[in-house]
């Protein structure tokens, strides 16, 4: 199936394209845009993203491993000093915070890193170097039947080219 | 294979395509990264002689032992300790312009943010050394780390030290994850306009950044979470580093405003570098139209506040030790102002309190000669308030018999200089290779006000 590239201006046309085309139930749908616009992730994806499901196993995994070691550590190796219990909770609340913030913000970046499917390979055919310069694009892979609509519609969305991508 | 689309539409695709044209933002931006001056070169020179003085001593402290720096009975604390907490505190600006800022909305720092989080992560390097060239000796720092060993070490998790340990490697790491995730999709520009192993190094650093809509939000949701988990760590990590000594019986130290009292000074300094090192960089590489006037006034206000902060900090030391009632602590605050570092303290009190007032008046806020000239002054204030902080204490115990005198060594002077030539050398060099401003971020920016037909 072939697949078309329009390039826009601004990040609404973008937006607006994608609702179109998204109408229309073509949902092969791809974007390229040189910094983050909110109005095209909402017609692209408006499903929270599931970064905040690896903070929040990081955050609590970091608290357990911050109070678990030191009171394992504690009874590993019993000093009793004034009578006190060996392992003494309030201190170990800085371990458990700073392990709270260390394990979150690692897991976060695994989070970015899966959900985001980043990873060292070959760039997309539709991608170039524009989209990252001030230009937007739209690439979208339609049956033939379909080409010369599409190309109608992104025309009408205000694309300033529309063209095929080879290969 | 896949059949040709429908004459028609491919007619109708076959257009004159106009050459795209860079965006001027990466031009400008980018081209700090591009070619090196003679200038450049003796600077990086300059800088990495420094740095081989401070390892030649660290050399010859590490094998004759640490009698020689100016450590003697009863202070053992001294430039080393000194140092490490002042460029701890120096790396608090960056993470607070990162993050709190980030979650104020306060668009300001879009400009800023890649400059001063570079700052943070060399200074908290910087700092980080410190610690292992003061235990002298260097090759058992391992027993810093907590972990239940055949060596006779107790694992005190009751110690601030340790809290510090924790506090300063997560800053650290987080820090770094911060300005790596910053810098993804600013790598990928600099990749798709670079060749060779250059490319190749970026394609790596950057996992394939395109800008689509799945990383972008993958991306917004991380930033905003790391701003979320680094807002307490800012506060947290300069507020253990205070608990090293409030945790302490030592008059001088043992109070309760130390923690908001450091994470003040630590802001306040932090901008005051952050000033020092942003200045000649816009200047040099003519960045006036991103860095502008605009970001330097709203640092001198961070700068004034603080300053207020800190100076309430200094009065308050100076009451509770009157009204406290305690000899002791009084007798320990007179000598501050009139003993034998008088001049550290009122330098301090000059530098950090009375030299910003200046800052009232708007002309001198936006005047970039004079702000470059009180940030060096303020660097100076907040190493000598640490100073202050630290000897006079640890030189005046509550016995008059163990008082004494501490000056520092040559070999500590040598390194405390090799300490600011690892830090400049380290910035010079991220600037060749990373874009000291963060692209995408001035560019959302400017994308809105185009689209939006404001110009401010």
């Amino acid at each position: 199936m072939p697949t078309i590239l329009s390039v826009f201006e601004r990040p609404d046309h973008v937006a607006a394209a994608v609702r179109k085309l998204k109408g229309r139930g073509f949902d092969d749908l791809e974007t390229y845009s040189p910094a983050p616009f909110e109005e095209i992730e909402e017609a692209m994806d408006n499903k929270p993203s599931l970064v905040r499901l690896f903070t929040l196993v990081g955050g609590l995994l970091g608290v357990l491993t911050g109070f678990a070691m030191p009171i394992w550590m504690s009874w590993d190796w019993p000093v009793k000093i004034a009578g006190k219990p060996f392992a003494s909770i309030p201190p170990y609340v800085i371990i458990g915070f700073e392990l709270t913030i260390l394990f979150g913000g690692l897991l976060t970046l695994v989070g970015l890193f899966i959900v985001g499917r980043l990873a060292p390979r070959k760039l997309d055919p539709g991608y170039s170097l524009r989209f990252s310069a001030e230009d937007f694009g739209l690439v979208v892979t339609v049956p033939d039947r379909d080409v010369a609509e599409v190309d109608s519609l992104m025309r009408a969305q205000s694309a300033v080219e529309v063209t095929l991508v080879d290969g | 294979m896949t059949p040709p689309p429908p004459a028609t539409a491919m007619a109708e695709m076959i257009r004159p395509r106009k050459t795209p044209k860079d965006s001027k933002i990466n031009l400008d931006i980018l081209s700090v990264t591009k070619g090196t001056s003679l200038s450049y070169i003796a600077l990086v020179g300059l800088a990495a002689l420094g740095v081989t003085q401070a390892l030649l001593t660290l050399a010859y402290q590490t094998y004759e032992g640490l009698g020689i720096a100016g450590y003697q009975a009863p202070v053992f604390w001294g430039v080393y300790i000194i140092t490490f907490v002042f460029w701890i505190g120096i790396g608090h600006a960056g993470t607070l312009i990162s993050a709190i800022l980030y979650l104020f909305r306060a668009k300001w720092r879009n400009a800023i943010n890649r400059g001063a989080e570079t700052m943070t992560i060399f200074a908290v390097i910087t700092a980080a050394q410190f610690p292992l060239i003061h235990i002298g000796r260097i090759w058992k720092f391992y027993f810093l780390i907590p972990y239940p060993n055949q060596r006779g070490l107790w694992v005190n998790f009751k110690s601030p030290l340790i809290w510090d340990l924790f506090a300063i490697s997560t800053y650290l790491t987080i820090s770094l994850v911060f300005i790596y995730v910053g810098l993804i999709p600013d790598i990928a520009i600099a990749r798709d306009r670079s060749t060779g192993i250059k490319k190749l190094v970026y394609t790596v650093l950057c996992g394939g950044w395109q800008g689509t809509s799945r990383q972008w939000k993958a991306h917004n949701r991380t930033i905003l979470h790391l701003a979320g988990l680094s807002t307490p760590l800012v506060l947290s990590v300069h507020s253990v580093v205070s608990w090293d000594f409030a945790m302490s019986v030592l008059p001088g130290w043992h109070a309760t405003i130390f923690a908001p009292y450091f994470v003040a000074g630590a802001i306040f300094g932090g901008f005051a570098m952050v000033l020092t090192c942003l200045i000649p960089v816009r200047r040099i590489f003519g960045l006036e139209a991103y860095i502008t006037d605009y970001h330097f006034e709203n640092m001198s206000r961070f700068i004034l506040l603080t300053s207020w902060i800190v100076g309430y900090a200094y009065g308050m030391e100076y009451f509770i030790a009157w009204y406290s009632g305690v000899e002791f602590e009084s007798t320990s605050f007179y000598l501050r102002a009139f003993g034998p570092y008088w001049m550290s303290t009122w330098m301090m009190i000059t530098f950090n309190f009375i030299f910003p007032q200046l800052l009232w008046f708007k002309k001198l806020r936006t005047h970039v000669t004079f702000l470059f000239v009180l940030a060096f002054f303020i660097n100076l204030g907040m190493w000598f308030e640490r100073y202050v902080i630290i000897i006079t204490s640890t030189s005046r115990d509550y016995l008059p018999s163990v008082w004494g005198l501490y000056i520092p060594s040559a070999a500590e002077l040598s390194i405390l200089a090799g300490s600011f030539c690892f830090f400049a050398l380290f910035f010079l060099l991220f600037l060749k290779v990373f874009p000291i401003i963060a692209i995408t971020e001035v560019k959302e920016l400017v994308i809105h006000e185009k689209m939006h037909g404001e110009a401010r």
